[in-house]
């Protein structure tokens, strides 16, 4: 059976690079097919759907930059995409283009205990890493709570963060090298298994480029000694400002928590109908994390309810063994899905303030969802002032879900304003690629781009990304669907 | 590669003095700008008529890497001032000519800190710092600049002012392109201001020391330590022919440094008390350096102790952090030897850099270009075409 005659794709890849591309990846490498090709038109924010002109997944690197040559060759757009789990549709296709998947790239090349540092393929999922050297007491840092799905490679396109971050660092932190193909097609390697590799810092940059910038086909990674003792804290106040102002004084006596977690009323509500963690009703809610040499977390923490206690908390609770922490983090990471019980519909945002301003930020907040007759419900990492507003509609009724969308990207706007950023961790993907004009000036965007076209000449890789595209502004990102994993209680967005 | 003496060096002091006064030109064509439209102002004119511009700050290291043959330097001293020290949320935003210690004054008032400890922190300028990558013993504990700065404001060779990065700790919006500046020594953008995550300065500092007479035991227990639940915010290997010692920097409670203390001594490890001050032993090995060659390697923890050996028995002196970053100094009789050391290094994933002394014996600056070379000179390219900024200057000669 000839190549040509196995494909059926309802697109238009010329014959010659649908054959090509099956030489180099076999038939089971390609998918072509209209029904298959649907489960990758979209990622973590559904509402934005293009059905690629087909999926590519290569097994090792050798096939990755074949395939990458392919599609230079006969000027194919390409979409590196990892689990799909991302919030911001960094994933999603482009119309004509084909999506690299990294699904079969899923090894653990090596583990190297005595220099905390192990290499993997870009499909492997995060939780894995962890899975591979916690027998020695090690851990990967970086949790994104899609951990549980969502691949390194796609960690790394992100820049992922995740609650413990504050502590621990993002995953550019812990990125020690890259082997990225090109657009062109050439193999480099970024970084090193040793630090400051002489010439400019790549895999800095490549690190949260979100696709844009070429295809990961192995990574190099810090493992970190898991801590001796973990503990968290469950604090209820009657106001948010006493929270903010309780996470600020512990940073000012020189702790860094793991995490610090703010809920407000309505997240508390709604986790707490979801499932069941037994919270303090309460205004305002606040989790913290201590983690490090078990003596010292016993001495923080009593500092740490103390500064709880001046600001007016009038419950604390201490969860210490691992299935109590469990419960408490189980209700956190369940503020998303949860918010389905409060409305048909909602945005979650990600917008990050200077700590400082968040007591600032939650006012403008409120009166401007009492203008538009909406509710908001927040979720924030206090300990960085990344928070995450979940604007409340029913679609139902006209003219809500453009108020709804309206008010979240105003939010973002307010962000901007008070010295912040429109994603801490989300990514700007075809989300929020209008807003970049927002917080960057042209000059600032024109910079970047010269990186861009360093790396990629011919704009191949997930183009029409993350820069303001005027042509795509106005696009409706839509409303938040639980990702079916999240809905059966398997994985967590937050 | 743009001609040094394209313009009359007259008519370049005379418009650099219309663009920020002539009592900040001197005779050796070094300009002060005001701020960062004045840079920018001379940066687009030095660009228009291919005179090649030396970013400098205090030129602490300026000699490194063979230094910069550029026809005027554009001296950050004017803009030197700390624009905001918003200390609740824990960052700092200060212009590229302050030094580094007077930053870390203003901060320490409200106990916080870079937690970054570069050489000759006295003179050494945040733009410096910044450009040339600098690190120390804290790095272990903090990070590098690269997990430090989170903004930067920059002006491109064309005299574009690009702000990049921004005011908060946690942002994923576009390109990190401040990790591209840290260590770019100037070559891709004049760095005009750079913000700052910042820390709170350790309460409970101790440091303890260990010697003995041959590095391998030392680079043992140095394993040893990061494999187990230390309060370690330092640790670093130093020697030279007279002998080695292994120093450690906790930041614990009382109560808890001294449960370490006795962790240690389960080890095997007889560690003493040792004063702060051996944490400047790398900035020691740069005094009377003519006749010395004094290089950075890098190598995994793992093969720290061989290289600290290696340069000892080469008759050098040489700090090692336990991040595997090294600096050493050796004999110019003994370059040979670190020919070697740089094979070894590079073929574990690290390097060797030669920072001060000419090139000799076989020795180059850099070693083994890397496959990702290319790519690093397109960078250079898109953002300053014209080969303004420090031509030559990076690696392989970019």
């Amino acid at each position: 059976m000839s190549a040509s005659s196995t494909v059926s794709t309802p697109v238009s890849l010329p014959a010659e690079a649908l054959r090509a591309f099956e030489a180099v990846l076999g038939r089971d490498g390609l998918i072509v097919e209209d029904s298959q090709l649907r489960t990758y038109e979209c990622d973590g924010l559904p509402a934005i759907r293009e059905v690629p002109s087909a999926v590519l997944l290569p097994t090792d690197t050798a096939q990755a930059q074949a395939i990458v040559r392919i599609c230079a060759k006969h000027n194919i757009p390409f979409v590196p995409r990892g689990a799909g789990t991302g919030l911001s549709g960094g994933a999603m296709p482009m119309s004509g283009g084909v999506v690299i998947t990294s699904t079969r790239m899923n090894r653990i090349v090596s583990v190297d205990f005595e220099n905390q540092r192990m290499v993997a393929q870009p499909g492997v999922i995060n939780n894995h890493l962890t899975d591979r050297v916690s027998p020695k007491g090690y851990f990967y840092a970086p949790d994104p709570s899609s951990q549980s799905v969502c691949t390194i490679g796609g960690n790394v396109a992100e820049n992922a963060g995740g609650a413990h971050c504050l502590k621990y660092g993002f995953t550019t932190t812990h990125v020690l090298g890259l082997e990225v193909v090109l657009s062109t097609g050439e193999l480099v390697h970024l970084g090193a298994s040793c630090l400051d590799a002489p010439g400019y810092d790549l895999t800095g940059v490549f690190v949260g480029s979100e696709g844009t910038l070429g295809v990961v086909t192995e990574v190099t990674l810090r493992i970190v000694k898991r801590p001796e003792t973990v503990q968290v804290l469950l604090a209820a106040f009657d106001t948010i400002a006493g929270a903010a102002q309780t996470v600020s004084d512990i940073i000012a006596a020189a702790i860094l928590p793991a995490a610090m977690e703010i809920m407000d009323r309505l997240s508390v509500v709604s986790a707490e109908a979801a499932v069941h963690p037994n919270y303090p009703q309460c205004e305002a809610l606040l989790l913290i994390e201590l983690d490090g040499p078990a003596e010292e977390v016993h001495l923080q923490m009593e500092q740490v309810r103390e500064c709880c206690r001046r600001n007016g908390s009038w419950e604390d609770r201490l969860a210490q063994t691992a299935k109590e922490r469990m419960l408490v983090w189980k209700g956190r990471k369940a503020a998303f899905a949860a918010a389905g019980r409060l409305a048909p519909n909602y945005i979650v945002q990600d917008g990050v303030i200077p700590r400082t301003k968040l007591p600032q930020v939650l006012e403008s907040i409120r009166r401007m969802s009492d203008a538009a007759n909406l509710r908001v419900t927040n979720v924030f990492h206090a300990g960085d002032g990344n928070l995450h507003p979940i604007v409340l509609y029913d679609a139902s009724h006209p003219g809500e879900e453009e108020r709804a969308t309206d008010l979240s990207l105003r939010i973002l706007e307010l962000c901007v304003d008070l010295g912040g950023s429109i994603t801490g961790e989300h990514g700007v993907g075809r989300e929020k690629q209008c807003s970049m004009g927002y917080m960057y000036a042209e000059p600032d965007l024109a910079t970047m781009e010269r990186v861009r076209t360093a790396f990629d000449p011919q704009n191949l890789s997930n183009p029409d990304k993350l820069f303001p595209r005027p042509r795509l502004c106005g696009e409706k990102t839509g409303s938040y669907t639980p990702h079916p994993l999240e809905i059966a209680g398997v994985a967590e967005f937050f | 590669m743009p001609s040094t003496t394209a313009i009359d060096p007259e008519a370049l002091r005379a418009h650099a003095a219309s663009v920020c006064g002539a009592e900040f030109v001197g005779p050796d064509n070094t300009a002060a700008p005001a701020d960062t439209q004045q840079a920018a102002e001379l940066l687009h004119y030095a660009d228009s008529n291919d005179i090649s511009i030396c970013p400098a700050g205090a030129g602490t290291k300026m000699e490194w890497l063979g230094g910069a043959p550029a026809a005027m330097s554009l001296s950050t001293r004017r803009m030197n001032a700390v624009l905001e020290h918003t200390w609740q949320d824990m960052t700092c935003t200060v212009q590229a000519g302050c030094t580094w210690s007077a930053l870390q004054a203003r901060l320490g008032e409200q106990g916080q800190f870079v937690a970054l400890d570069p050489l000759w922190a006295d003179h050494a300028t945040v733009g410096g710092v910044v450009a040339s990558n600098d690190s120390g013993a804290l790095r272990l504990r903090y990070g590098a600049l690269r997990d430090l700065v989170i903004g930067m404001t920059l002006v491109l060779a064309d005299g574009t002012i690009a702000r990049s990065g921004g005011k908060v700790v946690k942002n994923v919006a576009g390109y990190d392109l401040p990790k591209l500046l840290c260590g770019s020594f100037g070559t891709l953008a004049f760095i005009a201001d750079v913000t700052f995550r910042l820390h709170s300065k350790p309460l409970h500092i101790t440091t303890l020391s260990m010697s003995a007479s041959h590095a391998e035991p030392l680079g043992k227990l140095l394993l040893q330590v990061l494999d187990r639940h230390f309060s370690t915010v330092s640790m670093q290997l130093r020697g030279g022919p007279q002998g080695f010692a292994l120093d450690l920097r906790l930041n614990a409670m009382p109560s808890v440094a001294a449960q370490q203390e006795e962790m240690l001594r389960g080890l095997g490890a007889s560690m003493q008390p040792a004063e702060e001050s051996v944490w400047a032993a790398r900035e020691a090995l740069f005094t009377d350096r003519d006749g010395w060659l004094i290089v950075k390697a890098t190598m995994l923890p793992t093969g720290i102790a061989a290289a600290v050996q290696e340069i000892a028995d080469a008759g050098g002196k040489v700090v090692a952090q336990a991040t595997g970053i090294l600096t050493g100094r050796v004999p110019r009789t003994s370059a040979g030897k670190l020919v070697r050391l740089r094979s070894w290094c590079e073929a574990q994933g690290g390097s060797l850099v030669l920072l001060h002394g000419d090139v000799v014996d076989g020795l180059d600056r850099w070693g083994t270009l890397p496959d990702s070379w290319p790519l690093m000179r397109e960078v250079k390219r898109k953002f300053d075409p014209r080969i303004t900024l420090n031509p030559g200057r990076f690696l392989g000669g970019i």
